[in-house]
């Protein structure tokens, strides 16, 4: 596949086939188009070539995104709700997923600001929030861009178990990233700029 | 000269957009054209006012200036007055510089910005109250009590930025001119119309003591406003230039929309919540539409307003409002209200990534999440439509307002999923000046809809209610709310 962007050449050449179970990390210099990557597999950027995701294009609709879980760029929190509600409105559209809130809130270190809104959170704790809201839901395929975002070393390490837990269910992660540590134990795919 | 002088000296003589003379020229230019556009417009106002007192008009008049006043010091005290600039904060404010020299500038603003602003209440006063005798002597006493009311406002409102203990006082001001607007507007009503008659009838005399009186306050507390700038404290600066430079920015991008993020994300983040489940029963897109109903919920103070401000169309017909001013009055009215439970709908406009991650259909979703501001948009309608009908301003139209919900929330729904104002749009010429498309269609997107789903009912305003007019507005509300949901993309 390939992706031009404003004329100029953002991926270019590249093939890329992921099996269900596996964890994918996608690792490269800055400008590399690693995130455009993470679009087209999301359906969010149009692509030359062929993308199929869970067999099937790509697609912005809800089927997909019942499915496909993206955690990217902060997402605008609702306001009046807290980091608790959340995770319940979560729980509320997708029905029992692989956690309960009470689980996800500690196992993501969310129990002490259970009541804060998420505007008032440091920036790692809003980051462990959107990752608890994406990993809680159902979904076979994990989309995650720069998940290392704003977390501790420690954290890191616990994600990364995390995830691996999530492929051992069947479950497949695409993930953005800039932390060889936490690269380590996925598949590493070097992407290098086209342009 | 203080020691902020030379420091600004320095900062304004190294600035690469120093003003040239012909930048001074168009400034003049500019002041002077608005004075020319503004005169006449004072003047015929002056002109206007009425020499005999009409009770309902005072009271209602009286009743408005009040909540307007009241409304200016509540945005005063979220805002909080006292500001500076971004470099300002960042290097001025945070130096050993005297706080009073480097805040000294803000707090001349604001004073004449209450100078002008006073004397439009001063103008509105009169206006209400009428004047039996001696224009030309109540006109300046009633520009003295308006500017008076302003700068002494202004001036509790500083000093309740800087010390818990004014702020206290402050809201105590907010709560007097709030009882002030209501008896007002129950005297309009006819109880306690002499109280009106008396201060309107009043000598000059007593009109030229209470405006002295009320300067004298106002003075002594704008005193004591400017001696506090002193000992004012930082953080209270920086939070206020803070919200002022996200506003400033908001506005400098063209994109007043990002405003309400602003202001909602100010107040969710100083506040103490509670979790609560989740009702379990609700379907997926009713389940995420159920966030603008516990918001609304954790907001009852504002749901009180919302409710109260439906005596607004009663007052401003009461007022001498014209028949299109009372419509206009209630269309704004009934759309901000409606518009007010889009929070979630204006979130995932903004940024769909929540939406994705709840994977809830964009139609089904949409339709769910015009049920509350169905309710809210219709019920205060009813409200005000019943209000004017009591007062005999209307004849029978409060059946228009749960008819005129389904119109009203497709319209806050529009006007919460508007895009940010497309610059790239052309410029139209018109005889009133060149008119640029992209802020204009920016300006209507949601009035557009809700006005189109309220055809039938603005035809029943022009010429009376009908029964055919009544089946035609449900069934024609109805479906424009219907084909607007089933348009609806994500985002």
């Amino acid at each position: 596949m390939a992706v031009d962007l404003g004329g100029a050449a953002v991926l270019r050449g590249v093939d890329l086939t992921v099996s269900p179970g596996e964890v994918v990390a996608v690792v490269g210099a800055n400008g590399a188009g690693k995130t455009t990557l993470l679009r087209c597999l999301a359906g969010l950027q149009r692509a030359e070539g062929r993308v199929s995701v869970l067999g099937r294009p790509p697609a912005d609709e809800p089927g997909f995104w019942r499915e496909v879980a993206l955690v990217g760029d902060e997402p605008a929190w609702y306001p009046g709700l807290t980091v608790g509600e959340h995770l319940e409105l979560m729980r509320a559209v997708h029905g029992p997923g692989r956690l309960e809130v009470a689980a996800a809130l500690e196992l993501f270190e969310l129990g002490g600001c259970v009541d804060r809104s998420p505007v008032s959170l440091s920036t790692g704790q809003r980051q462990r929030l959107s990752l608890a809201m994406a990993l809680l839901r159902p979904s076979r395929l994990l989309l995650l861009d720069e998940p290392e975002r704003g977390l501790d070393a420690a954290f890191r390490q616990r994600l990364a178990g995390l995830l691996a837990d999530y492929s051992a269910a069947g479950g497949t992660v695409v993930m953005v990233t800039h932390d060889p540590a936490f690269a380590q134990a996925a598949r590493p795919v070097a992407l290098e700029a086209a342009a | 000269m203080s020691a902020v002088a030379p420091v600004r000296a320095f900062v304004r003589a190294r600035d690469h957009r120093r003003r040239t003379w012909s930048d001074h020229y168009i400034t003049l230019v500019a002041l002077a054209l608005a004075a020319m556009l503004v005169t006449p417009v004072l003047v015929r106002a002056v002109e206007a006012v009425p020499g005999a007192l009409a009770p309902e008009r005072a009271g209602a008049g009286l009743a408005l200036i009040a909540l307007l006043l009241a409304g200016g010091l509540v945005l005063a005290r979220a805002v909080g007055p006292v500001s500076v600039s971004a470099a300002d904060a960042a290097w001025l404010v945070l130096s050993p510089l005297p706080r009073r020299g480097v805040l000294a500038r803000t707090l001349l603003v604001l004073g004449a910005v209450c100078v002008a602003g006073g004397a439009l209440v001063g103008l509105a006063l009169l206006s209400a109250l009428g004047t039996p005798d001696a224009l030309t002597l109540r006109l300046p006493a009633s520009v003295v009590l308006g500017v008076s009311w302003t700068l002494g406002g202004m001036s509790v409102a500083v000093l309740a930025q800087g010390a818990q203990s004014w702020d206290a006082r402050l809201v105590g001001v907010i709560a007097v001119l709030v009882a002030v607007a209501v008896a007002a507007a129950a005297m309009s009503a006819g109880p306690g119309s002499g109280v009106l008659a008396a201060a309107a009838s009043a000598p000059v005399a007593a009109w030229t003591a209470a405006a002295c009186a009320s300067a004298a306050a106002a003075a002594g507390l704008a005193g004591r406003a400017w001696s506090a700038l002193a000992r004012f404290p930082a953080r209270a600066v920086l939070d206020a230039s803070t919200r002022v430079g996200l506003a400033a920015g908001a506005l400098a991008a063209m994109d007043p929309g990002t405003l309400t993020w602003i202001a909602e994300d100010a107040h969710w983040r100083t506040r103490r919540l509670r979790s609560r489940a989740w009702p379990v029963r609700l379907p997926g897109a009713a389940a995420v539409a159920w966030l603008d109903w516990r918001r609304l919920a954790r907001r009852p103070g504002r749901l009180a307003l919302v409710a109260a401000a439906a005596v607004l169309p009663v007052l401003a017909a009461r007022a001498g409002g014209a028949g299109w001013a009372v419509l206009l009055v209630l269309a704004a009215g009934a759309l901000a209200v409606a518009a007010t439970s889009t929070a979630g709908a204006r979130r995932d406009a903004g940024d769909p990534a929540l939406a994705r991650l709840l994977g809830a259909a964009p139609r089904a979703l949409l339709a769910a999440r015009a049920v509350l501001p169905a309710v809210l948009g219709g019920a205060w309608l009813t409200l005000a439509l019943a209000g004017l009908d009591l007062a005999g301003a209307g004849g029978s139209l409060w059946p228009l307002g749960p008819l005129c919900a389904p119109a009203l929330a497709a319209g806050a729904l529009r006007l919460a999923r508007r895009r940010p104002i497309e610059h790239t749009m052309p410029v139209m010429d018109t005889p009133l000046g060149p008119v640029p498309l992209g802020p204009l269609r920016w300006a209507l997107e949601g009035a557009d809809i809700a006005a189109l789903g309220c055809l039938p009912a603005l035809m029943a305003f022009a010429g009376g209610v009908t029964a055919p007019l009544l089946g035609a507005q449900a069934v024609w509300g109805a479906a424009v709310l219907a084909a607007y949901c089933a348009a609806a993309r994500r985002g």
